[in-house]
């Protein structure tokens, strides 16, 4: 049986995924992500949940991270480098490339800016990522003898995948965050009818409906257009992959149509960055895209160019797309603070911002900001915020189960939400369990092995011959020999079995002695009791043999006088193991007596 | 547009309630059951007075649901209750649910109130109304009107009349007034204080044969009386009548809505009046569209009327090709926001949008 611990996050949509699961004595670590509301040591998963004794590289197979967002990789560094680690660790290769640099990204963020101490270091990230394997999608990875792996491509971000974990007949399919419906430059999730015994989901947005793509995109065109045409600039801080893409396309497009004539830039270290990436991990996009590229470099756009830090004193309206994506260093922390002052800018932060950046105080309302120096920075500019990130909704869920045809389903969400709706709804549409396990709670899930066993076609033959006609819908019951031999089952009649053993078959006979009082002759006793038995058997074949002996079925009587005494007879009543209950029936009735009347 | 958004629902629905605490419910109406009744809380975005920006809260978000096994075809929340009420096919009684969000976001079933003959009758309309007590207004024809204390399942009134014809809505006028609309565009009026008495038609001309009618009225709690705002009538050619029930023998307007011929007969006809605008008022159920009119400038002449405003979105955002065109199968308005729609197709969209004013 499968077991399995989740650690959820707490608090809107922003969660910490941590799941460990025991499957067929091997156990596998999913995710060990960081807690970003917190700035305490509440923001690491307990590891102490984990094994009392604290090997973890002893306890653990292996440890499976989903895709490159921190709270599903953030405590990776903390985990196998400051509490100890030292096992295989899967990802796929988009997520081992984009990790680290997320990672120091957020170390930097935490250490330089806020002062924090008890933290991975730089080192620490790089030796993390030594212990990382790299998969590939659909590639099936052996961990060790027993357990092996495989990668199915998951949508959401670049590089975010479910994992199948299989050790013998058992699995668990674990979805990290998926999407079922494809973006501009991401596929939709797709898994195979691979029945595992467990699916483990995400729900958090589950009862989320969606407002369309499309009604986002025009609200996000039509901000851009309002503040270009008013002569403001327009400033985007994106990570470089992903929704940039995505929005470029679509600036592109929207400036094509309106004719618009504003100047749209990518700041030139994104685009490198960005070639690079895409150039690696090309099948990890859609079609789109794909075409696209091959079709051109990603940035030969017509109106989109490539940027220069003077152009930011430029008059006049603009859009840049600038990095890092949370406004906290770089470039896009420059331009922003040239451009705060003026009412008529606007910056649009394309995804969520960790605690202490700049761009997740202005979200929150802040609009004096103290930079070095002590000095305060007013912003004027608008701030607007627009989230692109695709998470599976309870309708992409039940399109998920009914891919995967699993036998049980664990909904991991990210608060104590009753979620007792789903929960039916899974029941109901699919007849599975479905588990939804608190914080720290441990469910256990049973499984039914399925052990194929082959049939010979003469023992088939003769037992569907017997009895009432075979019924689909009845289970029917059939008698043989199962022959276990390296590792194949097979179910044969025992005379085939003897055969191919090569062992005799012993008939087991039973006789037992009946004493009646008659002083007649023996044969005059066998007449009485033939006459008695046939009476009484009336739905069994009784004869009375030339020899003198009766037989009831296979059942043989026979009468002799007794030794010692000639007015007792002894009959001999004899039959075969397989005729134990008529035997016994027999036994008891002659014992019984015979009627006094004569024949 | 002013706002648009644009939702997908799971399974079509045929209804859109507003319940307690902004809260709006949708429900499936497929025949071959599985049907979820949902109530949504409407992203923060429409519950504010102002819009604001881009802000990340656009969606809906699913609070609780219950589950059917007959289609639903009409729902009311009954007000200062946790209660919610559904009507449809295969008979004319009523199912009751209990709503209580904070302990599960399942919707239970409380039981159904059955009524007398109900098994081969239309699906009962419905009507509730916020007074004090727990008063369901209900029945598929004008025999079978009957208004019943839902909480202790109690009969309150049973309406004297004879006529078996099919109702296609019913409402309270106020707290002893109902006023009930006939299939074929009759309007009948009952004071429940008097079971005795039979229910009184309306004297209003009569209506072309052939087709059929709604009503749409403004809920009892907004009007400020019985007679202060008139009563719409919409028939499935998309011929308009507004009637003013103090001078109920002459129409107050007509007018014919430029509407295409009925095709797929007046299922989803729907007329109803815009809580926030004077005079303005929404039909749909015609086509993938929703026309809102502006009364205030039509006259008696029944000419064909220019409407302020046509929401397409139905038809235009559509899966495209597959199938029928989507139907739209009911709209209702922000109960604050002045020009906020909502409006549901047969393809399981759902619309809100504000249009502005040219």
């Amino acid at each position: 049986f499968t077991a399995c611990s989740s650690c959820p996050g707490a608090g809107q949509d922003v969660g910490r995924s941590c799941i460990l699961v025991s499957i067929a004595g091997k156990n596998v670590m999913l995710d060990c992500g960081m807690h970003m509301g917190y700035n305490d040591d509440r923001r690491f998963p307990d590891f102490s949940y984990i094994t009392q004794n604290g090997r973890l590289t002893d306890f653990l197979d292996c440890v499976i991270i989903s895709h490159f967002h921190l709270d599903h990789c953030g405590a990776l560094p903390y985990f196998s480098e400051m509490v100890g680690y030292d096992g295989p660790i899967y990802m796929t290769h988009p997520t081992k490339a984009i990790c680290p640099i997320l990672l120091e990204d957020y170390r930097k963020i935490t250490v330089d800016k806020k002062g924090e101490t008890n933290f991975f270091t730089s080192q620490m990230i790089k030796d993390c990522m030594k212990k990382v394997v790299a998969v590939h999608l659909h590639q099936t990875v052996q961990v060790d003898e027993e357990l092996e792996i495989k990668a199915y491509y998951a949508g959401h971000v670049l590089g975010a995948a479910m994992f199948q974990i299989k050790v013998g007949c058992e699995s668990v399919v674990y979805t990290g965050d998926y999407n079922m419906t494809p973006d501009r430059h991401l596929g939709a999730a797709w898994i195979d009818k691979c029945r595992p015994d467990l699916l483990i989901s995400e729900s958090t947005y589950a009862t989320t409906i969606r407002d369309s793509k499309r009604c986002r995109e025009r609200d996000f065109l039509k901000k851009v257009h309002e503040t270009v045409e008013r002569g403001g600039k327009v400033l985007i801080p994106v990570f470089a992959l992903g929704r940039a893409q995505e929005l470029c396309i679509l600036l592109e497009t929207f400036w094509e149509r309106m004719n618009l004539k504003a100047p749209i830039y990518f700041s030139t270290g994104l685009t490198e960055k960005a070639n690079h990436y895409y150039k690696l991990f090309i099948t990890w996009t859609n079609q789109k895209i794909r075409k696209t590229f091959v079709q051109r470099n990603m940035f030969e756009f017509k109106h989109i160019k490539a940027f220069d830090r003077a152009f930011a004193d430029n008059p006049g309206p603009m859009v840049v797309f600038a990095t890092p994506g949370m406004l906290h260093a770089g470039q896009s922390l420059q331009i922003f603070r040239k451009w705060a002052g003026n009412e008529k800018n606007m910056v649009i932060m394309p995804g969520y911002c960790v605690q202490g950046t700049v761009g997740h105080k202005i979200l929150s309302g802040q609009r004096k900001l103290e930079m070095e120096g002590r000095q305060i920075l007013e912003v004027k500019m608008q701030v607007e915020y627009m989230s692109f990130s695709a998470h599976a909704d309870a309708k992409g869920i039940m399109q998920l189960i009914r891919q995967a045809e699993p036998r049980n389903v664990l909904l991991v969400h990210g608060e104590a939400k009753k979620m007792e709706f789903l929960k039916q709804k899974i029941e109901q549409e699919f007849h599975v369990n479905c588990y939804m396990p608190a914080n720290g709670e441990t469910t256990t899930i049973f499984t039914n092995p399925c052990i194929p066993v082959d049939i010979s076609l003469g023992l088939l033959k003769r037992e569907a011959a017997i009895g009432p006609v075979p019924d689909a819908k009845k289970p029917k019951l059939m008698h043989g020999t199962l022959l276990m031999k390296d590792n194949s089952f097979r179910l044969v009649s025992p005379e085939q079995a003897l055969k191919e053993l090569g062992l005799a078959e012993h008939q087991l006979r039973f006789t037992c002695r009946v004493h009646i009082q008659d002083p007649r002759k023996e044969h005059e006793t066998v007449l009485r009791v033939y006459n008695h038995l046939k009476g009484v058997l009336k739905d069994y074949s009784v004869q009375h043999l030339p020899d003198g002996s009766i037989t009831v079925e296979s059942i043989l009587i026979q009468a002799t006088a007794h030794s010692e005494d000639q007015g007792t007879k002894v009959l001999l009543v004899s039959w075969t193991y397989q005729d134990e209950e008529l035997g016994s029936y027999l036994t008891s009735l002659l014992k019984k007596g015979l009627p006094q009347s004569t024949a | 547009y002013r706002e648009l958004h644009t939702f997908e629902l799971q399974a079509p629905t045929r209804l859109i309630e507003w319940a307690h605490g902004s809260r709006v419910c949708v429900a499936g109406y497929g025949q071959s059951g599985g049907n979820e009744i949902l109530q949504l809380i409407p992203p923060p975005r429409l519950q504010a007075k102002e819009t604001q920006g881009l802000c990340p809260e656009r969606d809906f978000k699913v609070e609780c649901g219950g589950f059917s096994k007959h289609p639903v075809y009409s729902l009311k929340h009954v007000p200062d209750t946790s209660l919610l009420v559904t009507s449809g096919p295969p008979d004319s009684s009523i199912q009751v649910w209990q709503v209580s969000a904070e302990d599960s976001d399942v919707i239970k079933s409380m039981g159904t109130i059955v009524t007398e003959n109900s098994t081969g009758q239309p699906w009962a309309k419905i009507a509730t109304i916020s007074a004090r007590v727990p008063w369901v207004l209900h029945g598929s024809t004008l025999d079978s009107v009957q208004i019943t204390e839902v909480e202790l399942r109690k009969n309150v009134y049973r309406a004297a009349s004879q006529d078996s014809e099919e109702l296609s809505g019913l409402a309270f006028l106020d707290s002893s007034t109902v006023l009930l609309c006939c299939a074929r565009g009759r309007l009948c009026m009952a004071d429940v204080r008097q079971p005795q008495h039979p229910t009184q038609a309306v004297p209003v001309p009569a209506v072309p044969h052939g087709e059929r009618w709604c009503m749409g009225t403004l809920c009892a709690a907004q009007g400020s009386g019985m007679g202060s705002q008139p009563i719409a009538r919409l028939s499935s050619r998309g011929f308009i009548i507004l009637t003013d029930l103090r001078k109920a023998s002459e129409p107050l307007a007509l007018a014919q809505a430029r509407v295409p011929s009925p095709g797929s007969g007046a299922e989803f006809l729907c007329v109803s009046w815009a809580p926030a605008l004077q005079g303005c008022l929404a039909i749909s159920g015609f086509d993938g569209t929703v026309h809102v009119y502006d009364t205030q400038r039509w006259d008696s002449s029944g000419r064909e009327a220019e409407p302020t405003f046509v929401h397409k979105g139905h038809v235009l955002g559509g899966a495209g090709g597959s199938g029928d065109p989507p139907l739209v199968t009911a709209h209702t308005w922000h109960l604050q926001k002045p020009r906020t729609v909502l409006s549901a197709a047969s393809d399981g969209s759902l619309h809100v949008w504000d249009w502005v004013q040219p």
